[in-house]
């Protein structure tokens, strides 16, 4: 049997512990105990997972993440399960779901839904919403913290590289290392409760309503911080849907969370920082880049990023776009094309590579919907990467009580987020009058989060902050 | 085709730029060169040098070396998130580079290394002369490597081992 | 030469192509809301967090307008998918409260 687990790696390990047995589709795999079961799959070399409801295509995972519904399977007799945020279990049974969802064999055991009063309610722990937690809890607030992985830490847990940013804010420090300080204190503080594997689902009249499998809660904030992050964008292009086509961060949830390798030769699409240091971090697991194909004229995330990947031989193809995946059931390879000034494929360029797996890094879109279902004024903003709420200098939005930090409030990156939360977690503190920490602390956070945005790079967000930092 | 197109930085520009240092103060002994040209809000090499030979301008700042102050003593390599600064020496009967690197395996001391340049292709070989493996997760390990073509020193940005 | 076609996915959940999405804003639906009430788009388990963007998207080309200019439409819970028995059980007495 297949397995991509990856063995050695510069930076990481992993302790896998004792294998337990899972059944996929009547046979026996091998999957260890923290991984979901998406990623046990995938590292046994299954890349299919359902087939779609109206084409009959066949479907693989795209965001990794809890995000999209790529993954769904049959498990333990209950359909529509999202495979990539549920830890296997020793003796648990898995099916592919062939179309539309057959109906559940087993009897839920699932509780009524309890109530639960909070003072403040922080949805997602990823940088933005641990950093919320934390400092709402130092200013003297009783916190709770909603996430819906397996462990905390969102995003940050995969994120291998040596930070950018200030040296006083963590740069020159991996975030896999900031984020196991971060949760690792938020864990330590006892007016933190966590629920972890619970997923915020609706926004109820000021109630926020979350559940694992088989618990429900309805939350009664008093403020509410929402830093649910953002989701991969989709490109379009013939058999985008096609297993094999993923986002650039569902590969570093593969290859860096879980130590699975998500393909052997890989092209990256999008030269933005995300593509760039994904295509460095696969090459780390050992994996080929085939190439790095962005639409633009030329490289859109930092040319230190770019440069590291060049100087391993990876050519990047400025100026090109992807127009198909090309396989029966399975990424076999990618047509490419160059582009015109308006991004059109310019005829006869077209160029066959061979790949089996096509990674997007095409940007990410704020997840907005809580904040969309409290009806608050929201704004498209494209600098920030989508719809984003409208707010003060603090993160406070248009409902006095709800507040949005980190990619949910517009896509940046990690160091920009942790200091977002921390300014929204210090002001939900301050405004129900817990002042434990001076707001000179909270006022510095901002100064030099705005110091960070100083420069071109900055210059973007910062337009887009204009249209939506407009509250008092 | 201009760095930004590609990712490789051209040489040309570092250069003509200031971002290299005189052939004179190559051959003093060994000396940081920075090859981060664009503006982009990171600075822990300012910190990381304890010699105050880093100049930058705001945090969205070029880093600036000042080749005078430089001992060449490396600590900014371990911390640069951008892995853009190597060592070069011609002060040595052979010359060298140091390189940070984040793969596996890593190379042995006095072992045979492909020396690769900013775009990735093969400029020959060379013998490893030092490994200094991490010493925290949070740093990268840095190969020197040594080679008789003095003028490879300006090149050679990379490795390949075996 | 053409990127999109009927194999383009834009809603992997309810399985609509990008050009039924087309088809529908060339038959007159022009605005998001009614767009996705037709196509169904954005109906399925993830409630629309890939596909919406890239609706509004083929919307706003289609019609010669930016994506400013365009309304979200509404996004009502769940907004992940959860056991649909827990709206059944409705809410339980809970002592630490």
């Amino acid at each position: 049997m297949d397995d991509n687990r990856i063995a050695t790696h510069p930076i990481l390990t992993w302790d896998r512990g004792t294998p337990v047995r899972v059944t996929y589709d009547g046979r026996q795999i091998t999957a260890y105990p923290r991984e979901t079961v998406a990623m046990a799959l995938y590292a046994a070399g299954v890349k299919q997972y359902s087939t779609s409801s109206r084409f009959y295509r066949p479907r693989g995972m795209f965001c990794a993440i809890g995000k999209c519904s790529s993954c769904m399977m049959r498990v333990d007799g209950i359909p529509n399960t999202r495979t990539c945020v549920l830890q296997v279990q020793d003796g648990m049974d898995v099916e592919t779901q062939h179309g539309d969802g057959k109906f559940p064999d087993v009897q839920a055991a699932m509780k009524g839904v309890k109530e639960k009063n909070a003072e403040v309610l922080v949805v997602g722990g990823g940088p933005a919403g641990l950093e919320a937690s934390l400092w709402a809890a130092k200013a003297g607030a009783d916190v709770i913290l909603l996430d819906q992985n397996p462990q905390l830490g969102g995003q940050l847990v995969k994120q291998t590289h040596k930070f950018f940013g200030s040296a006083k804010e963590n740069a020159g420090t991996r975030g896999i290392t900031i984020a196991k300080k971060l949760i690792e204190e938020v864990v330590a503080t006892p007016s933190i409760t966590v629920y972890s594997g619970f997923t915020a689902f609706g926004w109820f009249q000021g109630a926020v309503c979350a559940a694992d499998q088989d618990h429900a809660v309805l939350f009664q904030p008093r403020k509410v911080i929402v830093a649910t992050g953002a989701a991969e964008k989709m490109l379009m292009f013939r058999n985008n849907d096609m297993p094999g086509v993923f986002g650039a961060g569902a590969a570093q949830t593969l290859m860096n969370v879980y130590g699975i390798k998500p393909g052997n030769k890989v092209l990256m699409v999008g030269a933005g920082n995300v593509g760039l240091i994904v295509s460095y971090q696969l090459m780390q697991a050992g994996i080929e880049v085939v190439g790095v194909v962005e639409g633009a004229p030329r490289v859109g995330g930092y040319l230190v990023h770019a440069s590291k990947i060049a100087r391993n031989g990876v050519r990047i193809m400025t100026r090109h776009t992807v127009l198909e995946a090309v396989g029966s059931d399975h990424v076999e390879a990618a047509i490419v094309a160059e582009v015109d000034e308006k991004w059109q494929p310019i005829p006869g360029t077209e160029q066959r590579v061979e790949c089996d797996t096509i990674c997007l890094s095409a940007g990410l879109k704020p997840s907005t919907e809580l904040l969309e279902q409290a009806k608050l004024d929201l704004a498209y903003t494209g600098e920030l990467g989508g719809w984003v709420a409208k707010r003060n200098w603090a993160m406070r939005t248009s409902n006095p009580d709800i507040f949005a930090a980190g990619d949910a409030s517009g896509v940046e990156e990690a160091s920009t987020a942790m200091m977002e939360g921390k300014i929204a977690g210090l002001q939900a503190a301050y405004d129900l009058g817990h002042t434990d920490v001076p707001v000179e602390e909270q006022k510095e956070t901002r100064y030099n989060l705005d110091d960070l945005r100083a420069g071109p790079f900055g210059a973007k967000i910062c337009i887009g902050l204009k249209c939506v930092e407009v509250l008092e | 085709m201009n760095h930004f197109e590609t990712g490789v930085i051209d040489l040309a520009y570092l250069r003509d730029n200031g971002f290299l240092p005189s052939e004179e103060r190559q051959r003093k002994g060994p000396v940081a060169v920075i090859e981060c040209i664009q503006e982009i809000p990171c600075n822990p090499c300012v910190s990381a040098c304890k010699f105050d030979a880093i100049g930058m301008d705001g945090i969205n700042g070029i880093p600036h070396v000042d080749f005078a102050k430089c001992t060449g003593c490396m600590s900014c390599l371990k911390v640069c998130p951008g892995l853009a600064i190597f060592i070069q020496d011609k002060s040595k009967v052979k010359p060298s580079v140091t390189v940070p690197y984040e793969y596996l395996p890593l190379p042995v001391r006095g072992g045979t290394v492909t020396l690769l340049g900013r775009d990735g292709a093969s400029l020959g070989s060379a013998t490893v002369k030092f490994v200094l493996a991490a010493d925290t997760m949070s740093r990268s390990s840095l190969i020197a490597v040594e080679f008789d073509d003095s003028t490879l020193c300006e090149q050679v940005r990379n490795i390949r081992v075996g | 030469m053409t990127r999109e076609d009927e194999k383009t996915i834009a809603c992997r959940c309810e399985d609509i192509s990008v050009q039924e999405i087309k088809d529908a804003i060339h038959e007159g639906y022009a605005d998001l809301q009614s767009l996705k009430r037709y196509v169904k788009f954005g109906l399925g388990p993830c409630q629309g967090k890939t596909c919406i963007l890239l609706a509004a998207q083929i919307l706003a080309r289609e019609m010669g307008q930016t994506l400013d200019q365009i309304m979200t439409p509404t996004t009502r819970p769940p907004v992940d998918p959860v056991p649909i028995g827990f709206f059944v059980k409705g809410k339980e007495a809970d002592d630490e409260k």
